[in-house]
């Protein structure tokens, strides 16, 4: 397993999160977190980057044992981060929110990477414009090419299709089937999208109050299930 | 009221002169305000350390006064670097810990001073050319106070660069406006905000370097700039160019208020300005950060 939780529980404060989680993401795969809206899945998510208050159990990253470090220190580790609501640094410009990402790059060289712009030509062709002032879809894009600056072996993505235009999505699980399939980037997609998570999707798991309530491949996600843990 | 020309062009190169003091003493304390959102009691304190380093270097070294400027910079850079590690980065978060905790320190940098050094005043030595007076068509400046002036440009334009054009500088801006996801792209802000603090530390040593030069030097003597240097944050809000177009705006209005009333009556007005400013811009001239997390 290239990333694996150990009966895992999260907290903010005293309030816990996420109860026992075990959770594995193999090298190349693409792991589905679903399950309703206040589940957990982008506390997992947090909790994978460490962005949690207190976080129980064990974490490895290709076999390394990050359950102490730092966020920071999980970064480097090639965890790219693509965050729910994209946060991408308003104030700064397309060129310096990608920069942002080679912090957390082995061997950086101070260069925007060939990938961030070859995936993405509006962001080529507009580095030095505000981040701020680009639309919604163009700011998603923005912040995968930045989590692709740090060179991941895992993408963590969550609901990277939220509050994007319906062209968009396609274009946007286009780049992600691309860097899955093609690049052998792993990932960890949170998705409330479930064609989106079919058709990416290699394994899944299921959430529901901070559990997980099913797992498996993606083809044993029946539509009995989504409406079971999905259907509001 | 006739006011000549003159006296008027004066006013605005004295105000000019003020507006410098002011923004040197301001710059380090807004990189520590507007990075880590520290209220640095012990602000005025690393300004006196500066003169006190340059009044040392020079007593018992020798060392020529330019040299000296460098070296304040750092040595109080490194005593605020110590004085972040050892307590401040316990604080963050704890906006009135922080207030108490830098007064605290204050007092015990003012109390450590007075041991070393006694409480008589001290003086700094500067070159002589610096000492003199330039008159150009009946409008007369000390050469010492253009030095601040260019001191001023010179700081500015340097922490600008370090700001924008240096990779410390993305750090801290990202650091700045979200530090969750600073940190989540491999930043250590806890290490970001110990080398800021000791930046703006160190920016403090600067300004004690020329305001040694430009008054006595006492252990309380930080306790004036201090004053200044909050006033021109809270009113600039704590970026950079704020803090700069705020001590222009301070140092230019309170020199024509003092040539058509009086010096005292001058600061009184200033002070009203900045309350009632204040009171309907609370964030300031040009905030640090939409949103500091």
């Amino acid at each position: 397993m290239l990333l694996e939780l150990d009966n895992v529980s999260s907290f903010y404060g005293r309030t816990q999160i996420l109860r026992n989680i075990d959770f594995g993401v193999k090298k190349g795969s693409c792991m589905c977190v679903l399950g309703r809206n206040g589940v957990g899945k982008t506390t997992l998510l947090r909790t994978v980057m460490g962005l949690v208050d207190k976080m129980t159990g064990t974490m490895t990253v290709s076999k390394a044992d990050v359950t102490r470090a730092r966020t920071d220190e999980r970064a480097k580790y090639g965890l790219g981060y693509v965050p729910q609501g994209r946060q991408i640094l308003g104030n700064f410009t397309v060129r310096e929110n990608i920069l942002l990402g080679t912090f957390a790059k082995t061997g950086r060289d101070g260069k925007v990477p060939d990938i961030c712009l070859e995936l993405f030509p509006y962001l080529a062709e507009n580095l030095n414009r505000r981040a701020g002032e680009l639309s919604g879809g163009q700011q998603q894009q923005l912040a995968i090419s930045r989590a692709l600056a740090v060179d991941p072996q895992i993408l963590l993505l969550d609901e990277p299709t939220e509050g994007i235009q319906p062209n968009i999505v396609a274009e946007i699980g286009e780049t992600l089937r691309m860097l899955n399939k093609k690049l052998g980037i792993s990932m960890i997609l949170s998705e409330q999208h479930i064609k989106v998570a079919r058709d990416l999707g290699d394994q899944f798991v299921m959430m529901d109050n901070g559990r997980i309530v099913e797992a498996g491949g993606i083809a044993d996600l029946s539509d009995e299930m989504v409406d079971r843990h999905m259907t509001v | 009221m006739d006011i000549s020309s003159i006296a008027f062009a004066n006013s605005l190169i004295l105000g000019l002169s003020i507006a410098s003091i002011f923004f040197v003493a301001a710059l380090g304390l807004t990189v520590i305000y507007g990075t880590a959102g520290v209220i640095n009691m012990a602000h005025g304190e690393f300004i006196m350390l500066g003169a006190y380093t340059v009044y040392a270097l020079q007593a018992f070294a020798g060392i020529p006064y330019f040299l000296c400027i460098p070296v304040a910079f750092v040595v109080v850079g490194a005593i605020g670097f110590a004085i972040e590690k050892s307590l401040i980065r316990y604080l963050y978060d704890r906006p009135l810990d922080t207030l108490l905790a830098t007064w605290g320190v204050s007092l015990v940098l003012i109390q450590g001073t007075r041991l070393i050094f006694g409480s008589e005043p001290k003086y700094v030595e500067i070159p002589q050319f610096l000492s003199s007076n330039i008159e150009i068509g009946g409008l007369s400046l000390g050469v010492f106070r253009i030095f601040i002036i260019v001191m001023a440009l010179l700081l500015a334009a340097g922490v600008w660069f370090v700001f924008y054009k240096t990779d410390f500088g993305i750090k801290i801006r990202a650091v700045t406006q979200n530090r969750e996801i600073a940190a989540s792209f491999g930043i250590n802000s806890g290490q970001v905000y110990s080398f800021t603090f000791a930046l703006g530390a160190g920016l403090a040593g600067v300004a004690g370097a020329l305001f040694g030069a430009l008054n006595i030097v006492l252990p309380t003597m930080g306790m004036g700039y201090v004053v200044e240097a909050f006033l021109t944050v809270v009113t600039g809000g704590g970026a950079l160019l704020g803090s700069a177009i705020a001590s222009l705006a301070i140092g230019e209005l309170q020199s024509i208020f003092a040539l058509v009333t009086n010096s005292t009556f001058a600061q009184f007005l200033i002070f009203v300005l900045i309350v009632v400013f204040l009171r309907f811009r609370p964030q300031g001239l040009i905030s640090a950060s939409g949103k500091r997390r």
